[in-house]
């Protein structure tokens, strides 16, 4: 996952945002929906009397298709399958040692959290019965007790998507060593914006894959790791440069035995014809050569978005400095509401150390909720929890996050051996301490967006911990900015500017902010310094082309418009100035081409419609004269 | 992730325990590299091609390997880069036999399985499961080494990749059969004559 999407808060709007949401009518389309699922409860209240001999058929069917089946079958993520007898059979003991023990079906939230969607696991009643029928010679049984086999969904799990796209180019993974992390960006497909309801994920061998991630990159950066075009990159952790929070807040996330999420109307995601998808895999080795080569499905929506969720995120990287043997280091995180919210989802993400993850929340009427209790992390069944019933948590509660973190000798995943000091970062073999929860703001009581006022809070949270944090430093002027507070937006991107010097986007954004406050000689060198640092960038070149004929330098404004434009073909802004700055030096007929081609990519625009009939008016006056 | 969570049986324990005991014992009465071999029970397997082959016969004089492995066992597969890494160390003087006791795996499911890995081994099926018997294993993947005497002198893990199902370290830190071949060519005693193996229950199959 990304380390921190850069939330400017430009372009969200203020509209008051009317949220009654049940998530209880709509998360149905997960797993469940696409399998005649047996219920596992009524095995569960059989069991309480039940003294028999079990018996396959009877006892042993059931459990297995509803619990196991999901992957143990041909083509998915499992290495062998569990839908007959003799499948059963051969795996019999191994069956009850795994369940027994609670490693089979993977599921790491403690029995006594909050339900959430896609629980697979096995009541005790459930595991007693499956040590019963192998210790009593894990009989067959009457084939008439046999339940009829799921009927599982081929191919697609949500039917035929309608647009299809293929990673460019397959990544070729080791038969052995250890765990893999790689990156694959798809291009955009679209060739307007759309909305999508679901991204089905498909990434090629479901045996090697342990989970994957799509991230909407809209501002194309991760393709600039990748060392020839589609290549795609390696790396575990992700950060995507965007000026919007990305993916529109929502988690795009595939494990094995999980059907694609289908937001529920009101929530899809935005996809731009900009926009890059990044597929984030963690893969494992076979013991052969493999290939793969993902394809993600891509189903649309005519409903576009009314309900915007946002993504908490809280961390404390800093924290994070364990010294080597340290057994029981913790790092805590706190985080108070600043507005009402349903929380729809978590994602607790640590790495190799972590083992004991949990978030709880303290209730302003003095209650506490476990929010999730993770008591043996382990990374490679790591998971987005959607709560079966979404939970109110009232402005003023104090979500606590409180990870511990093994690094002794005795952890078996200890990525160093012997083991060393561990500190935060990117690489598998660096730690992280990060919690995110997708909730939905309720409403707007101040009249200001709540998801500005959350964000604005975890800005302020994040720079009280670390007055030196880039993103949030950032983030906070973009959501000022995004206020109208120019001298306070302008003051913390100067912050921003101070931290990282040479970043782009900071540097852009602080000259933008001068530019906007009319302070345009102080504006240029800022955005002359983030083209130096990212040559390509759209933004600098269309606010440098601003600045200069601002200063009457239509002629070098004109450059930085040409390059816009180059950069950006479909932008009628950069077109339209391209324009002006053309007239403004004499080349009224390359103006009225500039104009009409941003006409003709937006006709309602302004800028070029006036333009053009001032054109129209001065030929005439000409042909007058 | 505390010891706590790996559940050791306590049958393991007492394993180890007794292991050190005999090893201990064995040092006493007839010191490092001498003794009697074990009587052993003849093992043979079918190989490939249907004819019945005694491994240890066949490489009468030399170190032998059994890895006893299974076509739909995750971890067994994921060993196939190491077995073969350890199998190409000592040309000529040790054996390497790859060992199927799934009755139920036919010769051809075995070759494919022996391309898709590129195994290069020489294949038995353990059709009786005498060679189960005579290395005394219980899991695929799991090793059973000979000294040139026919006498067993290890029998169990590769290494220890895996400290559980699913739970796999980052790289193995212990190379028990590694040590257990230079041991048998060296015809010095073996650390731990047996550690158990993470895997698939031969048990299980029919």
């Amino acid at each position: 996952m990304k380390k921190r999407a850069q939330c400017a808060a430009i372009g969200i709007s203020a509209a008051v945002l009317a949220v009654v949401f049940e998530v209880g009518a709509t998360s149905g389309s997960s797993a469940s929906s696409n399998r005649k699922s047996v219920s596992s409860s009524t095995l569960r209240e059989n069991y309480s009397s039940d003294n028999s001999q079990p018996t396959y058929t009877r006892d042993i069917a059931p459990m297995l298709f509803h619990s196991c089946a999901p992957c143990h079958r041909p083509g998915e993520a499992a290495p062998f399958s569990l839908l007959t007898y003799a499948d059963a059979k051969s795996h019999a003991r191994l069956i009850v040692d795994v369940t027994q023990r609670h490693i089979m079906p993977p599921w790491l939230p403690s029995p006594d959290d909050p339900k959430f969607a896609d629980d697979l696991r096995l009541s005790s009643a459930e595991i007693k019965r499956l040590q019963d029928w192998v210790d009593q010679g894990a009989t067959e049984g009457n084939p008439a007790d046999l339940p009829p086999e799921p009927q599982w969904v081929k191919g697609w799990q949500l039917g035929k998507p309608d647009v299809i796209v293929k990673a460019t180019k397959p990544y070729a993974l080791a038969a052995g060593g250890t765990d893999t992390y790689w990156n694959f960006v798809f291009r955009s497909p679209v060739d307007r914006p759309r909305w999508l309801k679901a991204i089905e994920i498909r990434p090629g061998d479901k045996r090697l894959v342990h989970h994957a991630n799509v991230l909407v990159d809209r501002g194309q950066t991760a393709r600039l790791q990748e060392k020839t075009p589609g290549a795609g990159f390696g790396g575990m952790e992700l950060t995507i440069e965007s000026e919007l929070f990305d993916p529109d807040s929502h988690f795009l996330f595939w494990k094995p035995g999980s059907a694609p999420y289908v937001e529920p109307d009101g929530m899809a995601i935005r996809l731009d014809q900009s926009a890059d998808l990044v597929l984030n895999t963690h893969l494992q080795p076979s013991g052969k050569p493999e290939t793969l080569q993902p394809t993600l499905g891509l189903y649309f929506t005519d409903k576009p978005a009314t309900l915007h969720p946002i993504l908490l995120q809280m961390e404390n990287d800093r924290q994070l400095d364990i010294p080597a043997g340290a057994k029981d280091f913790v790092v805590t995180d706190d985080f108070t509401l600043p507005v009402d919210v349903t929380l729809l989802a978590i994602y607790p993400h640590a790495h190799y150390l972590g083992r004991d993850l949990e978030a709880t929340a303290a209730l302003p009427d003095g209650k506490s909720e476990t929010l999730i209790h993770i008591p043996r992390w382990d990374l490679n069944w790591q998971a987005v929890y959607r709560y079966t019933d979404a939970m109110s948590l009232p402005a003023g509660t104090r979500i606590t996050m409180r990870f511990t973190y093994d690094n002794s000798a005795g952890n078996v995943r200890n990525p160093n051996h012997p083991p060393q000091r561990v500190v935060a970062g990117n690489r598998a073999s660096d730690e992280m301490a990060h919690l995110w929860l997708q909730v939905l703001p309720k409403d707007a009581r101040s009249g200001i967006d709540p998801r500005a006022q959350i964000q604005e809070a975890m800005a302020r949270h994040h720079l009280d911990k670390n007055p030196d944090d880039f993103e949030a430093r950032y983030n906070l002027a973009a959501l000022l900015q995004a206020r109208g507070d120019v001298a306070g937006s302008t003051a913390q991107f100067a912050q921003a500017v101070r931290i990282r010097p040479t970043d782009a986007a900071a540097n852009n954004a602080l000259g933008a902010a001068l530019l906007a406050s009319g302070r345009t000689t102080q504006a240029i060198p800022y955005l002359a310094k983030a083209l130096k640092t990212r040559p390509d960038y759209f933004d600098a070149h269309y606010n440098l082309g601003n600045a200069l004929a601002t200063q009457g330098d239509f002629a070098r404004a004109l450059e930085q418009f040409r390059e816009a434009v180059r950069l950006h073909p479909q932008d009628a802004d950069a077109e339209a100035n391209l324009g002006s700055a053309l007239a403004e030096t004499g080349n009224l007929k390359g103006a009225r081409a500039h104009f009409e081609r941003a006409l003709k990519l937006n006709p309602n625009h302004q800028l070029a419609r006036e333009n053009l009939q001032q054109l129209d008016q001065s030929n005439s006056n000409d042909h007058s004269n | 992730m505390g010891r706590g969570l790996y559940t050791i049986p306590i049958v393991l324990r007492i394993l180890l325990v007794f292991s050190i005991l005999t090893l201990a014992f064995l040092q006493h009465t007839r010191g490092v590299s001498g003794g009697q071999a074990r009587p052993a029970s003849q093992g043979s397997g079918v190989d490939l091609t249907g004819a019945t082959v005694d491994p240890l016969k066949a490489a009468a004089g030399k170190v032998v390997v059994l890895i006893f492995v299974r076509i739909d066992c995750p971890i067994s597969n994921r060993y196939s880069p190491t077995i073969q890494r350890l199998s190409a160390e000592h040309p000529g003087q040790v054996v390497f036999w790859l060992v199927y006791p799934d009755r139920s795996e036919s010769a051809e499911q075995i070759q494919k399985h022996q391309r898709d890995f590129g195994y290069t081994l020489p294949a038995l099926r353990d059709v009786q499961r005498s060679l189960v018997t005579e290395s005394r294993v219980q899991t695929t993947p799991e090793a059973a080494v000979f000294d040139a005497n026919r006498r067993l002198v290890y029998h169990g893990r590769i290494d220890n990749l895996f400290a559980d199902f699913g739970r796999a370290r980052p790289a193995a830190t212990t190379h028990e059969l590694g040590d257990a071949i230079q041991a048998a060519l060296d015809g010095k005693a073996v650390a731990a004559d047996s550690v158990p193996a993470v895997g698939c229950y031969i048990s299980d199959l029919k």
